[in-house]
């Protein structure tokens, strides 16, 4: 052997054990890591079986993870319903109750105070979003302006789903948009899509402590969700699938919220679109949303 | 193999008397050789790219186990300095292609002796795309759900996916070109054009069509006004035909002092006199976009007002697009004057402005001004955080091994004489 | 207008379908108008159940606070009949502000209306509505309504007032507000509030600071 083959020999060990050291951070990580949910197929090959297991796993999962009991169901969209929200600015205060409602229903990172909702400051004479302020903390509401609360428009021509490589996410036949948090691969080209910032992405391992676990869960909604996916709102589907109001419509403390089923003509929201003013936020993208706003006078 | 060969023939050489399997296996093994034999310099190089591309690969081992909460991206700016890196590459690796053109199309003899220069930057610059796009997945591991066939590829509805295809196939196009050159040159035949002419120009194509698909990744997207504008594919093609001219102008430069290699001027003239029209096209798209930002001025400008001016008090792009702009233009005025060619300080100059210069405006200029204000006009500021310095840092550090490895492995072959050239 | 959905009474509507057997096999047992709920396997007449909207009521026993406090300081309610069963009402006053006598700290903000626009002076345990017929406090709504037009319309047609509950009635029941649960009939406009949960919009730097945290734990343990 040559010297020179030799310190090739060397340099390579060297390099080896230098790479060893470099990936030794991922090793970590992937302790944690099933083999289960690395095979794991997309939500819409999954048989019923395959599905009773996913979530049987995913509640130990949750269990070991963080100490708490829950119960994850996978609700189908009901035949006959697509729902549609409905939002009352002349009524709406601002108070941010229903944004504070959607982080304890919804699981959310507690750290990051993630909600799938927030809430405009508004001038009052504009609709233009530039001079509206999400960070207001004096009392609401305040007499020059009004509030909008934002939140995922539930689109007919949802960007988001277009642009997903991997069909991660996708329109429910109920028109709630989707998100299987176990396909996703995070690469946020949805949430650069969205327009109207709507996606939310899980950019660690969301922390929750244990007893304020809503245990309530559905696959598609609120379970916690894993490090490294997108998440957004699904109207609560865990509880509007199952005939129920959405958790921020319940915490409105003015019933600026109406929400229900387009498909049903004497539905309240039926009533809203056929009866008030209503406009759609950004209306001239094509996104054709499912969230109305309206104004009493 | 080798116990096999004649004893008058090492493993590395290649032997007429054998099969081609044999003989490309002796082509990979003398690849394996010229790739790590070289000088104390070349060692010393190679040392230090592979000790910054670990230490890029430990700061993208940590973002793995952290999650991406340890960049500096956030809801607001959802994709920063990778994707920004990643668009830059895209455009490096079309340019590439710009030495093909003169050598294929219209038959330049000197350039094809430099061609694959420009076609291996297009495969170290493919796998940085590549790598960026992986460093940017919240979840690598499911990377295995982009697959056809495997995974649920979102084809042809998904933009992503058309990249993931027309990328993977730039690849494996130029892969194949350089591959076959060399084994040819290597076995001492003449190449027949019928196996890499074609893939040339299916690489011209190809070429544009990266940097295009790329473009159609933002500019599809109706809720970013800032990327929503059908300038922005040429835009992106203009600038690629800056950036990658201006590196292998650099690189060739670079060739001819450290390697025993003739590169006669004739290249640098062909490719500085490319940089020429392009450089002034890719000005003049800028300034048509602000022209009609700023003219208009509709609510759509404050992306632009907030890249240009700032925006409410928020400036953290303001340093980036300036030095852009001004490098682009000393760039341009240094390349337009007629003795730039002899002068190889002034040409060197020019290229290194023009490349830093359009890296900034593909990337801190075009992708996170995207971003700011969000799509509910919220400005949410954003700056690269360490790791992601390093991960950027590592990955430009791989992709510098793999084309120093490239040319290492491809100089030998063409600078070896054969009969059968031409 | 159509019958109006917050109807308190309990509708059953007869609807073919023998799904709605198993609406009804996790419904809780309401009170039903029709006959006998059809066998799942008699798909002839299987009869969707309505469940109930109930509003919450209004206050039963209207009170005024006195300027009397309890133990824990607190102004001591007592029912205005207590005092208006014997007292004749004057007529002139229009607001509390102008009254010596109970009703301290009552607020009075609601147009141009006097008290005994909606106080019944010959009955105070009742209310009295515009053509001086009575009308029972739980009534309040049918009161407001006289006035309040468009947010009776809209409240009745669902797109007024908070509730909870379902929206889907034939899975569960829904509770409405009241009109005096939000709006405080002197002062009906809805009170200024402290608005709660403030986004967090540097969330992603403090969720670094925490991970760089951990790190350094991981790194002792």
């Amino acid at each position: 052997m040559s010297r020179r083959t030799a310190l090739k020999i060397a340099g390579a060990t060297l390099g080896a054990a230098a790479f060893a050291k470099a990936v030794a951070p991922i090793t970590q990580w992937a302790a944690d890591q099933s083999v289960d949910e690395f095979l794991q197929q997309h939500y819409r090959e999954l048989s019923p079986a395959d599905m009773a297991k996913v979530i049987e796993r995913l509640e130990t999962e949750t269990k070991i993870d963080y100490g708490a009991d829950v119960h994850i169901s996978d609700p189908k969209p009901q035949p006959g319903v697509k729902f549609g929200y409905a939002l009352n600015l002349s009524v709406c205060v601002g108070c941010r109750r229903c944004a504070e409602a959607c982080h304890k229903e919804n699981n959310h990172d507690r750290l990051s105070g993630n909600s799938y909702i927030r809430v405009f400051e508004m001038q009052k004479g504009t609709i233009d979003l530039e001079q509206g302020n999400t960070t207001y903390t004096h009392a609401v509401p305040d007499p020059q302006k009004y509030y909008m609360p934002v939140q995922c428009q539930q689109c007919d021509n949802p960007p988001c789903v277009h642009v997903c490589p991997v069909e991660a996410t996708w329109k429910e036949k109920d028109g709630i948009v989707v998100v299987d948090y176990n396909w996703c691969i995070g690469c946020r080209y949805c949430e650069a899509a969205c327009p109207y910032h709507a996606r939310r992405f899980n950019w660690t391992k969301p922390q929750v402590p244990q007893e304020e676990i809503n245990p309530v869960q559905a696959y598609l909604s609120n379970r916690i969700r894993p490090q490294g996916v997108m998440e957004k709102c699904t109207f609560c589907l865990h509880r509007t699938r199952e005939g129920r109001l959405p958790a921020c419509l319940e915490a409105c403390p003015t019933g600026a919220r109406v929400f229900g089923n387009l498909l049903d003509p004497d539905s309240e929201i039926r009533w809203v679109l056929a009866n008030k003013r209503v406009f759609v936020l950004k209306e001239e993208l094509g996104t054709k949303p499912s969230f109305f706003y309206f104004f009493d006078k | 193999m080798s116990a096999h060969s004649s004893a008058s023939r090492p493993r590395f050489e290649p032997d007429p008397t054998r099969g081609h399997f044999s003989n490309y296996v002796r082509f990979l093994w003398r690849a394996v050789i010229d790739a790590t034999d070289g000088n104390g310099w070349f060692y010393a190089w190679m040392t230090l790219l592979s000790a910054v591309a670990l230490v890029g690969l430990n700061a993208w081992a940590t973002q793995i186990h952290h999650g991406m909460v340890v960049t500096a991206m956030t809801d607001h700016v959802s994709w920063g300095l990778y994707i920004a890196n990643f668009t830059f590459m895209v455009g490096l690796a079309a340019g590439g292609v710009m030495m093909v053109i003169p050598a294929y199309l219209y038959h330049d003899d000197e350039m094809h002796d430099v061609v694959i220069v420009g076609e291996m930057l297009a495969i170290a610059a493919i796998v940085m795309c590549i790598a960026f796009v992986v460093v940017d997945l919240g979840r690598p591991d499911r990377a295995w759900h982009l697959i056809p066939g495997i995974g649920v590829f979102h084809w042809p509805m998904s933009m992503l996916t058309w990249d993931v295809l027309v990328l993977n196939g730039y690849l494996l196009i130029n892969l194949h070109i350089c591959g076959y050159l060399l084994y040819m040159r290597f076995i001492g035949r003449r190449p027949n054009p019928r196996w890499y002419v074609p893939f040339v120009f299916i690489s011209i194509v190809w070429a544009i069509s990266i940097h295009t698909v790329t473009a159609f990744l933002y500019c599809g997207l109706g809720g970013r006004p800032f990327w929503n504008t059908a300038l922005l594919a040429p835009r992106f093609l203009a600038s690629a035909f800056v950036s990658g001219p201006a590196f292998i102008i650099i690189g060739l430069q670079i060739l001819r002092r450290v390697a025993n290699v003739h590169i006669s001027d004739r290249p640098l003239s062909v490719l500085a006199n490319i940089m020429r029209v392009t450089i002034l096209i890719n000005l003049l798209m800028v300034a048509s976009e602000v022209f009609t930002e700023f003219y208009s001025g509709t609510s759509h400008t404050s992306a632009a007002r907030y890249l240009y001016f700032g925006l409410h008090g928020a400036h953290g792009l303001v340093p980036w697009i300036w030095t852009s702009v001004v490098f682009g233009i000393v760039s341009a005025i240094l390349l337009l004057r007629p003795g730039v060619i002899a002068h190889k300080t002034q040409l060197t100059i020019a290229c290194v402005l023009a490349f830093v210069a359009v890296w900034i405006e593909k990337g801190m200029g075009l992708i996170i001004p995207g971003f700011i204000p969000s799509t509910l006009h919220e400005i949410v500021e954003y700056s690269p955080s360490l790791i992601e310095w390093q991960i950027m840092a590592g990955i430009w550090a791989l992709g510098l091994l793999v084309y120093t490895v490239a040319l290492k492995i491809g100089l030998p072959v063409l600078t070896t004489p054969h009969a059968s050239k031409h | 207008m159509k019958a109006p959905r917050y109807t308190l009474c309990l509708v059953a509507l007869a609807l073919a379908g023998s799904a709605a057997g198993l609406l009804l096999s996790h419904a809780a047992p309401p009170v039903i108008h029709q006959a006998a709920t059809p066998t799942p396997s008699d798909s002839s007449a299987v009869a969707i159940v309505r469940h109930a909207v109930t509003i919450k009521p209004g206050p039963a026993t209207p009170t005024v606070l006195t300027n009397a406090l309890n133990r824990s300081g607190e102004p001591v309610p007592v029912s205005c009949s207590t005092c208006h069963s014997t007292r004749s009402p004057n007529i002139e006053r229009h607001s509390a502000a102008e009254l010596t006598e109970f009703h301290q700290g009552l607020a009075y903000k609601h147009g141009d209306l006097s008290c005994l626009s909606c106080h019944n002076a010959s009955n105070y345990d009742t209310l009295r509505k515009a053509d001086s017929s009575a009308i029972a406090y739980p009534n309040v709504m049918e009161l407001c309504g006289q006035c309040h037009g468009t947010q009776l319309r809209d409240y009745r047609a669902g797109a007024h007032g908070g509730m909870n509950g379902h929206w889907d009635l034939s899975r569960g029941s829904r509770e409405r507000n009241n009109c005096v649960d939000c709006h405080d009939p002197h002062a009906p406009a809805y009170p200024r509030l402290k608005p709660v949960f403030a986004p967090v919009d540097r969330g992603a730097r403090q969720q670094q600071e925490r991970a760089a945290h951990a790190d350094k734990e991981s790194a002792h343990d």
